[in-house]
């Protein structure tokens, strides 16, 4: 009952350049969509990949970050000594004290410098992640010797193995390449606890502490007795809430993009309507002659909106298309929590490019319903003449 | 025979900025099954109307039109683009064809609406395009056909879903001489050897020789048969004689 | 024959009111667009124009990283410099303050020098007698108003801060409420950094540390000079400086969102590039309807160059339509913006550099003005060359 869609899709065709004019428009509000969804799914990716669900962070009480957080080494002692948490192979507790603040390095992109998140840990602190070294080997206690996450070892040309980089008391040598997964590790230097506390002045205490319970049960118990123990000044944060909160990070980089592709859609739904409209105009006597072979009001609007929607589909594939190759790029984003800068990469998803997708169709279908409902709607004896 | 179309008492007005124009008067007028009417009038006496008033593409200010007894008026717009699909074939001065279909595709058009399927819409479309010559000719755009070539893809198109009666309206106004002898043959023949009621609009009197009837309009009321408008400046259409084509169709 | 073009012109626009409208509407949310990403480009990486409090000042900091601490010591040096007014210095103590858990109880602590605090900021209003206070009690505190009217505080206001990084807990009073500039919506109290040394145990490395210097300047001019002989003093010292007017400081933090500039430039770029694409579409289209009537005026007379002149007229009136509405847009957007970054940290001069600024609303008129000339040059072209029986034979 429908006109067949061969007669839109080539008359689309027919007429490359305003087709891929309009569409280039919807393209580009599909891109920049995809882009937006991409970003915050890599960052959410790298947030979600740095928590272990056993683990909590203790700090100073009313903390939230790391880097304003003091704990000192007698607090440190008492958590070490609670009950529930887990031990590793060799009886150890797994209880990190960790020194965490900022270095300062000069890169390609930005010759001033920009901010890495030091971390000063011991090899408890180590185990208690999901780290590998790629090269080299871990720093040694009571040396000035680093090791970089893989991100900061390929986006700063000063950071290679065996180099020097510079910060707190002087020049530190880098010993080893580590990979966390896609975590927030890659983005981090790591030295020995006490030679980073040393350089800092910050002998006696340390940022945060890391611990690890034995099952969700314990994790619980032990958050609990951590707040409430009157000798400590401490709250409690498990690892995964810790970084969650990070994400929120993305938030206003997702707000402007999506903000971007809304305001660009609306011009292109504006364009597309014009375009539109003046199709239904130049094929006006086409409709006459469609409606005199009997088409009803029905079939010619659904045959001029599914143009509109073809072309606006055949748009959202090309948007999706511009923006698919940022599923392979790098990029890093300042984080105002650890005044540090984290990489990460854009995750292209499936349902990234189906919302795009969808989007694009919504588009056409918004760009191209008035134009369509007028198509239906002409008179046959005026769509006839109209030359 | 029986009537297939029958006007009483047909008009139409309508708005041309504020003023009103009246197209048509109190046009009665009946089509018997097999006719092959012409008619004829000067430009502004309302002969498209009257046609368009039949196919149902305008509503008439006052009358009935009455296809095969049915009153049209009572119909809402979806049964009419059904019914018109069903009963009528339509051919336009302009082909109206669609520039991105091919011959086959645009004949095959109207069968979409049949009840037919996509093997059975390609057989009668094929037919169709065999019976008026174009058999060779399946796969080609309009803009690859000569004007004559388009006007008869028109036709196959008019005739594919076997309509009640084939309107013409000026079928040979983009024609050259020969083209245009070749359409009204094609008209003919389909009139005499297949049985189609024509109606066919002109303004051309040598056209109107194909046909075996020819009837005036003239400031939008019918003559009755036989007379002719008195300040018609063309030569009046003499009896179907031995001589004229229609004849000699007949004839054979 | 001006005037007739005009009227041709007004009558060609309006003849298809609902397709120019469109164009225009086209044209005015791109310009939108682009102008809120001008805004914004300028606001974090030009950063509007600084104020005039603003330009007469230098920030000085360890030259790695804004965490490293400078020797307070290094005040007496700075003071030397010619061209130096005042200087105080600054450390942030980020302490916590009741519930830290509930936004409204995070506000920014400053330890800095009671005596030059307001000499370094003359732009901050407050009474005498508040200031005189403040002085003279080691435990005093100024707030500014937006502070103060967010948590009920009034002068003699008890206010008791733990300390986080440093293991201090200062017991303040406030003596008095200090007024902002109008659109500087800053939380902050300042107290005296004698205070705060003495609270912090004997030992602890801290207690002659500064984290930054505020220096203000007698005239705009001598700012630059004075931030390289501030750096030349220190350079080679254990604990080298970086010091920059102070506009540049504030516009250091938009560099942590990496590739923001590329990000916008790059949208920027293809935004218009599409408008660009859309609008010569568009503009074809309807000279391309109009051709048998380009046509009929070429036989009343008009030459190419007067039809082409209408063309591009007609389409730079549409486009220039499309751009001052579309600036418009963008300001209210700005502004939009602007109001909801303000309850976000850390963003003032952003929010003042998403402000109106005639710079900005220029070259956005001027880019809708010019895409409106470029896009109709072909088809005006295309208009002017036709031949008269071209154009009225032309089918459609």
């Amino acid at each position: 009952m429908a006109v067949p869609f061969s007669y839109n899709i080539r008359n689309l065709l027919v007429r490359k350049t305003t087709t891929l004019m309009t569409a280039s428009g919807i393209a580009l509000s599909v891109a920049i969509l995809v882009a937006s969804l991409a970003l915050v799914d890599g960052l959410r990716a790298v947030f979600d990949n740095s928590a272990n669900p056993l683990q909590l962070l203790v700090l100073r009480k009313g903390g939230n970050s790391e880097l304003g957080s003091t704990v000192s080494t007698e607090d440190f002692e008492i958590l070490r000594a609670k009950s529930g948490i887990a031990i590793d192979r060799g009886g150890q507790p797994l209880v990190s004290q960790e020194l965490v603040n900022v270095a300062n390095l000069p890169s390609s992109q930005n010759p001033k410098g920009m901010n890495v998140t030091v971390r000063g840990l011991s090899p408890v602190g180590i185990k208690m992640r999901n780290v590998r070294l790629v090269t080299g080997r871990w720093f040694q206690s009571g040396k000035r010797e680093v090791v970089i996450g893989k991100a900061v070892s390929d986006r700063y040309p000063s950071a290679r193995m065996g180099n020097h980089i510079r910060f707190g008391k002087g020049d530190w040598e880098i010993t080893g390449v580590m990979d966390g997964g896609e975590s927030v590790i890659n983005s981090e230097i790591w030295g020995d606890f006490n030679q980073v506390s040393a350089d800092y002045n910050r002998q006696d205490s340390s940022s945060s502490v890391l611990m690890r319970a034995t099952d969700p049960v314990a994790m619980d118990a032990l958050q609990h007795s951590v707040e409430a123990d009157p000798r400590l000044n401490a709250s409690t944060i498990t690892e995964s809430a810790y970084y969650q909160s990070q994400t929120a990070l993305g938030a206003p980089l997702e707000f402007l993009g999506i903000l971007v592709s809304a305001i660009m859609a609306i011009g292109s739904g504006f364009a597309t309507a014009n375009v539109m409209y003046a199709t239904v105009v130049r094929r006006g006597k086409e409709i006459g002659t469609l409606k005199t072979l009997g088409f009803s009001e029905g079939s010619i609007l659904l045959s001029f909106l599914s143009e509109s929607v073809l072309l606006a589909g055949f748009a959202g594939v090309m948007g999706c298309l511009m923006a698919l190759p940022l599923n392979w790029v790098t990029t890093g984003v300042g984080n105002m929590m650890s005044f540090s800068e984290i990489a990460f990469r854009f995750h292209v998803s499936i349902e990234a490019l189906l919302s795009g997708l969808i989007f694009a169709v919504v588009l056409g279908t918004a760009g191209g319903a008035l134009p369509a409902r007028a198509a239906a709607r002409k008179e046959i004896l005026t769509a006839l003449r109209e030359a | 025979m029986e009537i297939v179309i029958e006007t009483k008492n047909l008009s139409k007005d309508y708005m041309r900025d504020d003023n009103s124009v009246t197209a048509l008067k109190n046009v009665s007028l009946e089509v018997r099954c097999g006719e092959f009417i012409a008619l004829m009038g000067p430009s502004g006496s309302g002969k498209s109307t009257l046609l368009h008033l039949i196919a149902a593409m305008d509503r008439p200010s006052e009358g009935e039109v009455l296809v095969l007894g049915q009153d049209l008026r009572g119909f809402r717009k979806r049964q009419l683009a059904r019914w018109r699909n069903r009963r009528i074939g339509f051919i336009f001065q302009a082909f109206n064809l669609i520039p991105v279909l091919t011959a086959l595709e645009n004949v095959m058009l109207p069968l979409k609406l049949t009840i037919l399927d996509a093997k059975e819409q390609v057989e009668h479309a094929r037919t169709a395009l065999e019976l008026v010559g174009l058999g060779d000719r399946f796969h080609h755009f309009p803009r690859q056909l000569s004007g004559g070539q388009e006007q008869r893809v028109a036709i196959a198109r008019a005739i594919a879903t076997d309509p009640d009666f084939i309107l013409a309206d000026e079928p040979t106004g983009n024609l050259d001489a020969v083209s245009a002898n070749d359409v009204l043959g094609l008209l003919a023949a389909l009139n005499n050897e297949h049985g189609k009621t024509i109606l066919m609009v002109t303004h051309d009197p040598h056209a109107a020789r194909f046909a075996k009837t020819t009837r005036y309009l003239d400031k939008g009321m019918l003559l009755p048969e036989g007379q002719v408008p008195q300040d018609w400046m063309a030569t009046p259409v003499p009896p179907p004689s031995a001589t004229t084509p229609a004849a000699q169709a007949q004839a054979q | 024959m001006s005037s007739s073009y005009v009227s041709l012109i007004r009558r060609n626009i309006l003849r298809n009111r609902r397709r120019s409208a469109f164009t225009v509407a086209s044209v005015a949310v791109s310009i939108c667009l682009i102008g809120l990403l001008f805004a914004l480009t300028r606001a974090l990486f030009f950063g509007g124009d600084s104020t005039p409090a603003q330009a007469m000042r230098v920030v000085v900091h360890h030259k790695i990283a804004l965490t490293q601490d400078l020797p307070v010591s290094y005040e007496r040096t700075i003071e030397t410099i010619p061209g130096v007014r005042a200087v105080t210095s600054l450390r942030w103590f980020g302490g916590v303050y009741k519930d830290a858990r509930d936004p409204k109880n995070r506000f920014a602590q400053f330890a800095i020098e009671p005596k030059t605090l307001f000499d370094v900021h003359p732009e901050y209003q407050i009474l005498q007698t508040a200031k005189e206070r403040f002085v003279a009690q080691k435990t005093a505190c100024v707030a500014s108003r937006p502070l103060a009217e967010k948590l009920g505080w009034k002068p003699g206001e008890r206010i008791t801060i733990v300390g986080g990084m440093l293991p201090a807990t200062l017991e303040l009073t406030l003596v008095g409420i200090f007024d902002p500039p109008r659109d500087d919506t800053s939380s902050e109290i300042y107290f005296d950094r004698d205070y705060l040394r003495d609270s912090l145990p004997p030992g602890d490395p801290h207690r002659d540390m500064v984290q930054q210097f505020y220096v203000e300047a007698d005239n705009q001019s001598a700012v630059p000079e004075i931030a390289r002989q501030i750096d030349d003093a220190f350079g080679e010292s254990p604990y080298p400086t970086k010091s920059e007017p102070e506009q540049a400081f504030m516009l250091s933090f938009a560099s942590f969102l990496g590739n923001l500039k590329l990000f916008l430039s790059a949208i920027c770029g293809a935004v218009t590039f599409t408008l660009l694409l859309i609008t010569t579409n568009m503009l074809s289209m309807s000279v391309r309807e109009r051709t048998r009537e380009v046509g009929i005026l070429k036989t009343l007379g008009f030459s190419d160059g007067e039809i082409l002149a209408m063309v591009v007229g007609e389409a730079t009136l549409i486009a220039a339509s499309g751009g001052v509405i579309g600036c418009g847009l963008s300001v209210a957007l700005s502004a939009a913006l602007a109001s909801i970054m303000r309850s976000a940290p850390g963003f003032v001069s952003v929010v003042r550099g998403l402000g109106f600024s005639p710079v900005v609303a220029s070259l956005t008129i001027s880019l809708a003005i010019l895409i409106g000339f470029l896009s109709s040059i072909a088809p005006g072209l295309y208009a002017a060359r036709t031949s008269i029986v071209q154009a009225l034979e032309y089918n459609g």
